[in-house]
């Protein structure tokens, strides 16, 4: 049975980092907009999340985590021409944040479908287990 | 005499815990399908059939040997630990480093949960089988 309890686990932790995902998504989704105040400073960069799998002692079991969240310094900062803002610089363009929507869009469609697998995982074993207790009657 | 001790029993036994950790493989797989360089596990195949033809023949009492040297080898009678295998031809590897397939990870499950409920209700007849032979079933 503990095989059981464990794999129902695992797959919890599955759900917590794609939540933990979708965050980071939502994140960069609310700052899509969000410009330096100063010419010369860097606008909102976009985040990025990686996940590990490491070994949890207490179950004895690997569960999947959260790596690390950075920023991402590829992709380039699009510059918009708004001469009456605050942050423009001499020829009147303000550097705009590398969040693309449709990319973020793509990446949240990938986390709820990753996240829908984790929960079927999580509702079958669920049955097993409810089906094993179910020879006891 | 504990249900344990007939033959039939323990193969079932055996192949249900079988099931539960080909289950626990295969939620690890899922909960990485997002894991950069994972690639996807699975145990490797055991031959139950066998375990169930000796289960005939050998419905008597026996001891059985522990192994306590990697060069020890196991009695016939008993299942080979099933071992976890990578999978050596991923179907398709994103640019990650990731090998998992959702859907293959899907349907292994299913037949999972198939397999497991089978053995549960042969399980049950099993056990309505005994309780009608010593008349405690009505």
């Amino acid at each position: 049975m503990s095989d059981i309890i464990n794999t129902m686990k695992i797959s919890g932790a599955g759900m917590r980092v794609q939540s933990e995902r979708v965050r980071v998504i939502a994140q960069n989704m609310a700052n899509s907009d969000t410009a330096p105040s100063k010419p010369g400073e860097l606008p909102y960069t976009r985040k990025t999340i990686t996940f590990k799998n490491q070994m949890d002692r207490e179950i004895g079991e690997k569960l999947v985590q959260v790596d690390k969240i950075e920023q991402d310094k590829e992709a380039d900062y699009v510059k918009k021409y708004m001469p009456g803002h605050p942050a423009a610089d001499a020829d009147g363009y303000v550097m705009m944040p590398n969040v693309s929507s449709l990319i973020e869009m793509m990446d949240m469609r990938e986390a709820s479908k990753s996240y829908e697998a984790n929960l079927n995982m999580y509702t079958q074993t669920r049955d097993m287990a409810a089906k094993t207790i179910d020879i006891l009657r | 005499m504990t249900i344990e001790n007939i033959g039939l029993f323990q193969a079932m036994n055996a192949k249900m815990r079988y099931l539960a950790q080909r289950q626990n493989v295969i939620s690890q797989n899922v909960a990485n399908a997002d894991t950069p360089g994972y690639v996807s596990q699975d145990l490797n195949k055991v031959d139950f059939s066998r375990m169930v033809e000796r289960v005939g023949s050998q419905n008597k009492m026996h001891v059985s040997m522990g192994v306590s040297n990697p060069g020890h080898q196991l009695p016939e009678n008993q299942a080979a630990n099933p071992k976890e295998i990578k999978n050596k031809k991923p179907f398709e590897v994103a640019p990650d480093g990731n090998a998992v397939i959702l859907e293959e990870q899907m349907v292994r499950s299913s037949e999972t949960q198939i397999d497991y409920s089978l053995m549960l209700n042969l399980y049950r007849n099993n056990v309505d089988m005994i309780k009608t032979a010593l008349g405690s079933n009505k």
